[in-house]
């Protein structure tokens, strides 16, 4: 069972990095939270039966313990109209550019938001966002478009 | 940027690769980042609160005390071992209901729970202890004011605890409220 569960996250893997680095500002406490849903997905492993398709069922296990986690509260900018226009740092190659200011975007958003805009950017359907998050079908349609609104302010200023 | 352009950037995120090996030393408690530490925490207290068990009869003169304080201090023991266990049990156990917004609330009754007896057996724990102490004791006025210390640092630390899970559980009602569709203007 340990062989199948590491080469099923050791090709997931992606999603784990791309939650943490959503979910926490430095390194270090990325590493720390990588670890965190490793051994939770570890521990839960043995109930997951294939019901679902894998990458819904890391994104299930790795969201929900980037959001109960407690750590200290980092100072919160609630309003965005407030975000700093100098968010994209300068970077060699325009994909890593890109990626950069989706993160730095994405880091403002609030942990609910961040985790309906992650399936969605992953391409999940609203069926399934909705499965994996626990609302209905009609609130992921009306909480994305704002999300998106929002999401397109921030990438663009 | 555009929603494609987000997607595709999100999508092709270029990921530091972890080996297997690297993978499953992460399933290891013993190389936990939190768990490691909560871990160690709880074989001390363990080890320190078992000992004191065994000898605190006869190097404490337990004999001269009340049966009521011998009591009182061995229950409120055992409930503290008890708390410590079930404490550490609930925060290794894995956090996944069938979606997010249940496991939050399901984590949040948890948390919730397991404050409500840490916060009460560490308050009988404290007072045992100092109902067993103070037991036979003539109190003069210089000891009348070493109790009022203790009983001041016990407050102090059942308020500090206090604090910290009123700040866990205000941050997960928090995230509770965020998946609400009712809180947004």
């Amino acid at each position: 069972m340990e062989k199948e569960f590491l080469e099923t996250i050791h090709e997931n893997q992606n999603i784990i990095y791309k939650v943490c680095r959503m979910y926490r500002d430095s390194k270090e406490d990325q590493e720390d939270l990588f670890q965190e849903i490793v051994y939770q997905l570890w521990k839960s492993y043995p109930s997951f039966r294939g019901e679902s398709k894998v990458s819904s069922w890391i994104y299930r296990i790795a969201l929900n313990v980037s959001i109960a986690v407690y750590r200290k509260e980092k100072p919160i900018i609630d309003n965005y109209e407030d975000f700093p226009e100098n968010i994209h740092p300068l970077e060699e190659s325009p994909e890593s550019e890109n990626e950069e200011r989706l993160f730095s975007a994405l880091r403002i958003l609030n942990n609910a938001e961040k985790a309906l805009i992650s399936l969605y950017l992953e391409d999940f359907n609203y069926k399934e966002i909705a499965e994996i998050t626990g609302l209905s079908e009609s609130n992921v349609g009306v909480k994305l478009n704002r999300i998106k609104s929002k999401l397109k302010i921030l990438i663009n200023k | 940027m555009e929603l494609t352009e987000l997607k595709s950037a999100w999508q092709n995120v270029n990921s530091s690769v972890k080996s297997e090996t690297e993978l499953q030393k992460m399933t290891k408690i013993a190389n936990h980042p939190s768990l490691k530490k909560i871990r160690t925490k709880l074989i001390a207290e363990l080890i320190g609160l078992t000992l004191f068990s065994l000898v605190y009869y006869d190097w404490f003169d337990g004999d001269q005390k009340s049966l009521y304080v011998n009591l009182l201090l061995v229950i409120s023991l055992m409930l503290y071992i008890l708390n410590d266990v079930i404490g550490y049990i609930s925060i290794v156990k894995p956090i996944a209901a069938n979606n997010l917004k249940i496991s939050i609330q399901n984590y949040l009754a948890r948390i919730k729970r397991l404050s409500i007896f840490s916060l009460i057996i560490s308050f009988l724990y404290g007072f045992s202890l100092i109902a067993f102490f103070t037991s036979a004791i003539d109190f003069t006025s210089e000891k009348q004011l070493v109790l009022v210390g203790i009983i001041f640092f016990l407050l102090s630390m059942i308020y500090f605890s206090f604090r910290l899970w009123t700040k866990w559980i205000k941050s997960l009602s928090k995230q509770i409220k965020e998946f609400s569709i009712d809180n947004e203007k």
